[in-house]
């Protein structure tokens, strides 16, 4: 394949309807780019044969950026100007990038604060979106020297669990170099994808992704050529890189004895780590030698050191499965992608669990970028949609913040998309003109806790009683995974509408934590959930009481105003540091009291609002 | 969307009923989305994409909608002009709340470690039986047109999948997930 590329420059298709359609692996270690130009899809390598283009950039006076191998030998001697691993500051924030230890040989302009970050090169200011854009010019120069076409349009791949703002920055990076973006798909995905027209059978298939720093899991349902994503999970602090370090801890306690490393021996000793990770992957048992120190390792020992890792992949591919409503007897294929998951305590562990050998027949490192380069067919009509239609989900909940802080999900996670979903909600105060929309993305129940996407307003509501407004917010979600929220005041039908394009997103980790801590503190949000609504409960019906009072005192009198009063006067008290079932049994029985005196306040009110309106203005 | 008036049953040439063959729902489902998807239609202008959105939106809502017996059921319901928002306690059967209240107690008696594991499988799979039980009962219901005991079995449900889901969370919590 790397042949026929390289043999024939400046090749055009014998088929002058075929499009010029790309697939792009964006990764953290490396990228790939395929095409199915020329016939099936293959990856397109450099003049000298290399499939993969390390993710690397150097930075050079006066002259065009070096990418790739090249710039890779160079980051031992020009760190500062050398950019690794950029995809780990997508959507990131100045202050979040400039503390990570991997990013700490290079100077950041430290007065961004929020905004994305800048790394200051000798070659001028560079963001993440044009490091990302020099990379795919890069991975665009194997295409203009084997063709000679304009490209139509590129699938560019991204982790399942990248946020709105990383998808964004993603495609942010093509519009810099004028490449335009058909889609951008989820990675397991694309896996799937790859695997599934290569067989052409019909199942449910687990794709299990183990990158240098990510690891996600998807579950994905091909028939009738249709792939319907059933569910993904993952978990973005999880990654090959963990096994390093937990073998060079294991070593260090043994090299150094009580005596601390330092850090120049830790470096050494990680990279050392990681070539017996590398050997072992061939053999069953490693000699180790480091800084005069010998012993051995072998895989049942490794096996044991990594065994909470493993556990927590394991316990993925359960919530996924979960997700999904199937079980792990219904699994009729597994996917593995990603270097790390060539290791053999991995390969044995997803093997066990759902009892059947993963399918190994594509290249773990390429199978994203020719899943890509497919759908990218399909997308410029070279291939129908009826040949093959990928349909994705959302991967984290969306929803928008609710009196007390609390979130209300409107579009949960997995959902297919496009999709759109409309709720409704009310006014919380008498005469209320306007209303704030936060949208947010998490799994937790607090506003805190999760991601704020956007927030705006909706003005010029009529005023009316708290809960007689009708506001209806819907959500779309789009086939790229982009949101756009509008809301709606029902009686006036006043719109105010947003597409949601955040500045900067939540750190790896973060994602991460959204969904860990979901649910360790599940049941503590629960309570905290109860409590808080039992207090605004309690303190709307009291606002209501004292703006009846205002109003219609007289018709008070006429009910048991002395009662309500003193029964107002404790719940006031109970509020603050009260169990939610003592503030709701209040709130209950203060309710029932002024249910005569709500009536016949209802009474004056309808009563007032009919006079001087037809009938049917008010239906 | 707005523009689509037909309900979800008439939209996938179903008869209103609560039977439904999944697979040959799924099938249809799938041949709607080759033919309407966005991906289907990328050539075609602005207007025409974001139409293609918002029909496969609801395509993907009639679709979940009807593939999943509780929402199912619901819908069915609202259908026949049932308010499935609003329950009062005399709908329910005494016993049933019981039951609720007996499995939900064994729920909380559980130890706070993965030692309740195989106890929650047990109790899950307990579930599911007795959800499989009243499924079928409401399709008897919604068939012989008894429609105020179908509500009462779709409350009931509701309970059901409201208690799955609690198992489900304590699972991950265990696996400290």
């Amino acid at each position: 394949m790397a042949l026929l590329q390289i043999s024939e420059p400046g090749k055009k298709s014998t088929n002058p309807k075929v499009k010029l359609a790309v697939g792009i692996d964006l990764g953290t270690t490396n990228s790939l780019i395929s095409s199915g130009y020329l016939g099936d899809v293959e990856i397109f390598p450099d003049l000298s044969g290399q499939v993969l283009l390390p993710s690397v950039v150097q930075y050079r006076q006066d002259a065009q950026p070096i990418v790739g191998e090249k710039a890779k030998m160079e980051v031992l001697a020009d760190p500062e100007n050398t950019v690794i691993s950029i995809k780990r500051l997508m959507g990131l924030s100045a202050s979040e990038s400039q503390n990570l230890p991997q990013f700490e040989q290079y100077t950041f302009d430290t007065s961004r604060g929020d905004e994305s970050p800048v790394i200051i090169t000798r070659a001028g200011r560079k963001d993440p979106i044009q490091i990302s854009a020099d990379i795919l010019s890069g991975l665009l120069a194997r295409i203009h020297t084997a063709i000679d076409e304009d490209i139509e349009g590129a699938v560019i791949t991204v982790p399942a669990y990248f946020n709105d703002a990383q998808r964004q920055q993603t495609k942010e990076a093509a519009k810099l170099i004028g490449l335009p973006v058909l889609r951008l798909i989820n990675e397991p995905t694309a896996a799937a994808v790859a695997y599934g027209l290569d067989s052409n059978e019909d199942g449910n298939t687990i794709v299990f992704d183990l990158g240098g720093g990510t690891f996600d899991v998807s579950l994905l349902c091909l028939k009738r050529g249709v792939f319907e994503v059933l569910a993904t999970g993952g978990d973005t602090s999880l990654g090959g890189d963990d096994f390093d370090y937990v073998l060079s801890d294991w070593m260090s306690e043994r090299v150094f004895d009580r005596g601390q490393a330092t850090l120049k021996e830790r470096g050494k000793l990680i990279a050392y780590a990681n070539s017996v990770k590398h050997e072992l992957t061939l053999h069953n048992s490693v000699s180790l030698s480091f800084n005069g120190w010998r012993g051995t390792f072998d895989s049942v020992e490794f096996a044991k050191i990594c065994e909470p890792y493993i556990k927590r992949m394991i316990n993925a591919c359960r919530r996924v499965l979960r997700d999904a409503s199937l079980s792990k007897e219904e699994i009729d294929n597994i996917v593995l992608v990603g270097g790390s998951t060539r290791m053999p305590i991995i390969r044995k562990a997803v093997e066990s669990f759902f009892e059947k050998p993963p399918l190994t027949d594509i290249d773990p490192d390429k199978v994203v970028a020719m899943g890509a380069g497919l759908q990218a067919e399909v997308l410029v009509g070279n291939k129908s949609a009826s040949d093959f239609l990928l349909l994705d989900v959302n991967p984290l909940s969306l929803g928008i913040e609710t009196m007390g802080e609390l979130v209300e999900k409107i579009i949960p996670r997995n959902t297919t998309i496009p999709v759109a979903k409309a709720q409704e909600f009310t006014t919380f105060k008498d005469g209320q003109t306007s209303m704030v929309i936060h949208v947010v993305q998490g799994e937790r129940e607090l506003v805190s806790d999760c991601r704020s996407l956007a927030k705006f307003e909706l003005g010029g509501i009529p005023q009316m009683v708290a809960g007689a407004a009708k506001i209806r917010v819907t959500f779309q979600v789009d086939a790229d995974g982009l949101l756009s929220v509008v809301a709606e005041e029902l009686s006036t039908q006043k719109m105010s509408e947003i597409q949601v394009k955040p500045s900067f997103g939540l750190s790896a980790n973060a994602v991460e934590e959204i969904l860990s801590s979901s649910h360790q503190n599940a049941k503590l949000d629960l309570d905290l959930r109860a409590l808080r609504e039992a207090q605004i409960e309690a303190k709307q019906l009291i606002d209501a009481i004292k703006a009846a009072k205002e109003d219609d005192g007289d018709l008070l009198e006429e009910s048991d105003g002395g009662r309500i009063e003193s029964l107002v006067h404790q719940l006031s008290e109970k509020i603050p540091n009260g169990t939610s079932v003592e503030i709701r049994e209040m709130t209950e029985l203060l309710n029932q009291i002024t249910s005569d005196f709500a009536a016949s306040r209802m009474d004056r009110y309808v009563g007032q609002a009919l006079k001087g309106e037809a009938i049917d203005e008010i239906d | 969307m707005q523009s689509i008036k037909k309900n979800f049953f008439e939209f996938f040439g179903l008869p209103i009923s609560f039977d439904v063959d999944v697979e040959s729902l799924s099938e249809k489902y799938h041949e709607l989305q080759k033919e309407f998807h966005p991906d289907a239609s990328s050539l075609e202008t602005e207007i025409e994409k974001m139409r293609s959105v918002q029909f496969t939106s609801f395509v993907n809502e009639a679709y979940n909608t009807l593939k999943s017996p509780i929402k199912r059921a619901e819908y069915f319901l609202t259908t026949q002009g049932f308010d499935t928002e609003n329950v009062s306690q005399s709908e329910l059967d005494m016993d049933l709340l019981l039951e609720q209240m007996q499995l939900r107690e064994k729920l909380a008696e559980l130890p706070k470690d993965d030692s309740a594991m195989p106890a929650l499988e047990n109790l899950k799979q307990d579930v599911k039986q007795k959800l499989l039980i009243q499924q079928s009962s409401f399709a008897d219901d919604a068939r012989s047109e008894n429609y105020k005991s179908a509500k009462k079995t779709f409350h009931e449900l509701q309970f059901l999948y409201k208690l799955l889901s609690e198992i489900e969370e304590n699972e991950e919590r265990r696996l400290e997930y």
